[in-house]
């Protein structure tokens, strides 16, 4: 006879019992789980300290952890979280930060890129300027190392917003073994938009089916804007807005383009029935036709570094970020070279440039402020950027040891691009950029992949969409 | 004196009731069951409430709003209703998700009926299990990722569609930089990664067809078409329904296969509804233009599904 012992076996577990049991299974799982439930667990959240919230994925944020530590060793009172954020593209990052927003527990600090620093300084980021006067003397070792048009680009409406730390210009790569199996030498510094559409023929002559002379891609930096700048327009008509003067006057009283600079850009009207417009839009619609150019892709670009370092691409513009970017794909230093993108009108460049925003929401602005100019200092930047995965925005880092394993031979190129080229503007990204830089993707295909009607009625459709887009966030 | 007092039975007479012959009240045992399964039901109930209900219900009054999530809302009564109506973007992005529903969801569950019939055919047991595994693996993988796949392989100059089309002689197409070749990129990877959701359900339905309506059929001299048509289709009927119902639904919220393949381009061409709403909401901060965009795609899926359900008193038989 079996002995009843008072216990739960498998065989007398009665409802009741059950239902205890797994009562408390389920509370020992929610309290196992409780930081996870209540998102205790991410970095920063209800923490001391300050949240930095970057672009990129763990090895990112793991990445910038010596700078942190640093920064702790020198301001121990000041805790720091380096929270990643990863996102398709900066508009999808800044989308996540405003979700952030939105949910009560916005970061203390943003690295924000050209594409958001207007939406930020309208909506979600303190001005600097007060910080800067107070420790002008500090900075002016920055600034004097630092290109006005990198700073610049941060200013909005007379107010200084982020210390530029990377940048990117917009110059043209090369594929050094196309050239020359094409008959050709690199091009000369000024050369013309029609010695590149030259340079295509020859390397498509040279090459056999599969290879694209030129690749680009479909989105604002390294799209058709650099071919809009080089023709001396935009799709969005461009001024600058008052103010500045403390600034420049300040830091930068000899800046040869003193007279142009002021508070900051404003792009607030669509400009793409200008008959500049539609000649750029025409010329790469001719390229395409003439099979010398893609049809441009959306994405990054990513792809882009195997079909180039593979020989399959010959000329294709980006920055410089892409020299290690083409030297972990196994390209040689010499396999690749850099030069001025070609001129038309002007040879005015386009660029991109990131910076730690402080938002207006942070509790410890003072803290945060000390982190900025941490950030800015060189042997910070030094840290931060080791290789050149981006172009540091002091001058004195961008050197001959600095590209020493990847090339390019021409890695003058990078920063000369602001020197020679003064007037070069950062990519036009008002407040409303992410339905603006839509705007301009959903029609630069239909714009280059037919007739030249066809150019003309896209960018009829282009400058509906942006006259709804700038009228609607005004 | 009581009953319990003069009941010669022991346990009884003790007032206790024999625990076999125990008799609830049926007022006292209802709110107890209604008590357990109210329990059993709460976390789901909890859930819907805060991650369905709750979020619908704040949609609905966000759509008379707007609202950038960082100013305070500002109630705009039916402006956002009345600037949708204007959109083109808007009105060519629901014409988009419309003709894509007709046409993707009549190809998935043409190629999910048509190889569930196969299989149930002449097959031996491995090579069917074989085949639903394969059929159904798509529809596990993340669709970002496949889309992102897909886009190297339907790439114009390098990518292996292309390729293969060379192969025989023929020019490279542009899949996705041509309005036809996008449209035809995105439903091709739609329908691939998502039929094999209806090709079980038929295949459900198929094994529930009893085999002796079939051979009554063939008594009667029905070929394998006739009997596909005449038999086959009539007793499959409800889960025709079933399926085109959940994959109408489905279809309707198309939104990952478009924005990773083509963002929504060229110009507007793949474009979906829900495109619209992610792209006003968390791009251009419209909140309450999403919220309404999202409420008149709803009332389009409920309208849909209702006539639906409407044809189905006419087409559909039960055994």
């Amino acid at each position: 006879m079996k002995q009843q012992t008072g216990g739960l076996t498998a065989t007398n577990l009665t409802r009741r019992g059950l239902l205890t049991l797994g009562g408390l299974g389920l509370a020992g799982v929610t309290i196992g789980s409780w930081p996870r439930l209540t998102g205790s667990d991410i970095p920063g959240r209800h923490a001391d300290g300050l949240t930095i919230a970057i672009l990129g994925n763990s090895a990112d944020a793991e990445g910038r952890r010596g700078l942190a530590e640093e920064f702790h060793r020198e301001f121990p009172e000041i805790k720091i979280h380096i929270q990643a954020i990863q996102g398709a593209d900066w508009k999808d990052f800044f989308a996540k930060i405003l979700t952030m927003v939105a949910a009560g527990n916005p970061p203390d600090i943003v690295y924000v890129a050209t594409e958001g620093a207007q939406l930020f300084a309208d909506k979600l980021a303190e001005p600097l300027d007060h910080f800067i006067r107070r420790d002008a003397e500090e900075l002016r070792e920055y600034f004097d190392d630092v290109h006005p048009s990198l700073v610049e680009a941060y200013m909005y409406q007379g107010s200084l917003f982020q210390l530029p730390i990377d940048w990117n210009a917009a110059d043209m790569y090369l594929n050094t073994s196309t050239l020359q199996e094409a008959g050709m030498d690199r091009p000369a510094d000024d050369w013309t938009q029609d010695d590149f559409t030259e340079m295509l023929r020859a390397m498509k002559k040279s090459q056999g089916p599969g290879f694209t002379p030129f690749y680009w891609t479909n989105r604002l930096f390294g799209g058709i804007v650099p071919w809009l700048y080089n023709n001396d327009t935009s799709f969005l008509t461009e001024r600058k807005a008052p103010g500045g003067d403390w600034l420049w006057d300040g830091f930068y009283p000899d800046d040869p383009a003193r007279s142009t600079r002021g508070g900051g850009f404003i792009w607030d009207g669509s400009n793409a029935l200008d008959e500049r417009v539609f000649e750029s839009f025409d010329y790469m619609r001719e390229l395409v036709a003439e099979g010398l150019g893609v049809r441009p892709e959306g994405g990054g670009g990513t792809s882009l570094v195997g079909l180039f370092s593979s020989g399959r691409v010959g000329a294709t513009p980006a920055g410089g970020y892409w020299a290690q970017g083409l030297h972990e794909a196994g390209m040689a230093e010499d396999g690749f070279d850099v030069q001025f993108f070609p001129k038309n009108r002007t040879q005015r460049h386009q660029f991109g440039t990131a910076g730690y925003a402080i938002m207006r929401t942070t509790e410890n602005k003072d803290a945060a402020w000390e982190w900025v100019k941490f950030a800015a200092r060189r042997e910070s930047m030094e840290m931060a950027m080791p290789s050149p995965t981006t172009t540091p925005t002091r001058r004195s880092m961008v050197n001959e040891s600095f590209y020493a394993q990847t090339g390019p031979k021409n890695w003058q190129v990078f920063y000369e691009t602001l020197d020679r080229f003064p007037t070069s503007a950062p990519i036009p990204a008002p407040p409303e950029q992410a339905a603006v830089e839509n705007a301009l993707i959903k029609n630069v295909t239909n714009a280059v992949s037919g007739s030249s009607r066809q150019t003309r009625s896209a960018l009829a459709s282009l400058d509906r969409d942006l006259n709804l887009v700038l009228r609607s966030g005004r | 004196m009581s009953d319990t007092t003069t009941d010669p039975v022991g346990s009884r007479a003790t007032g206790a009731p024999d625990a076999r012959t125990r008799r609830i009240p049926a007022s006292r045992s209802k709110p107890k069951k209604n008590l357990f399964a109210g329990v059993l039901l709460a976390p789901t109930l909890i859930g819907m409430g805060i991650f369905t209900i709750v979020p619908i219900i704040g949609s609905l009054v966000l759509a008379f709003f707007r609202w950038d999530i960082i100013s305070r809302p500002e109630f705009v009564g039916l402006a956002n209703f009345a600037d949708i109506a204007l959109d083109p973007t808007v009105r060519v992005s629901f014409l988009n998700t419309i003709v894509f529903v007709v046409i993707a969801v009549t190809l998935q569950l043409g190629i999910a009926l048509v190889l569930a019939s196969m299989i149930q055919e002449r097959l031996p047991d491995w090579l069917r299990v074989f085949f639903r595994s394969t059929f159904f693996f798509p529809l596990v993988l993340s669709a970002a990722s496949v889309s992102i796949f897909m886009g190297y392989l339907f790439n114009e100059q390098f990518g292996v569609v292309n390729w293969l089309i060379g192969l025989v002689g023929l020019a490279p197409v542009p899949w996705l930089t041509t309005p036809a070749g996008a449209a035809a990129v995105v439903i091709i990877v739609y329908v691939w990664q998502n039929f094999g959701f209806s090709f079980l359900l038929f295949v459900g339905g198929l094994g529930n067809i009893p085999k002796e309506v079939y051979e009554a059929a063939e008594l009667d001299g029905a070929s394998g078409f006739k009997k596909f048509i005449n038999v086959t289709m009539p007793l499959l009927s409800p889960t025709t329904l079933v399926a085109s119902v959940m994959a109408v639904i489905t279809a309707l919220q198309v939104f990952d296969q478009p924005y990773v393949l083509t963002r929504g381009g060229p110009g507007d061409s793949t474009r979906s509804a829900v495109m619209v709403v992610f792209e006003s909401a968390f791009e251009q901060l419209e909140f309450g233009r999403a919220s309404a965009i999202g409420l008149v795609l709803m009332l389009l899926i409920m309208a849909v599904t209702y006539v639906q359900f409407q044809l189905s008193r006419r087409f559909v038989f039960y055994q």
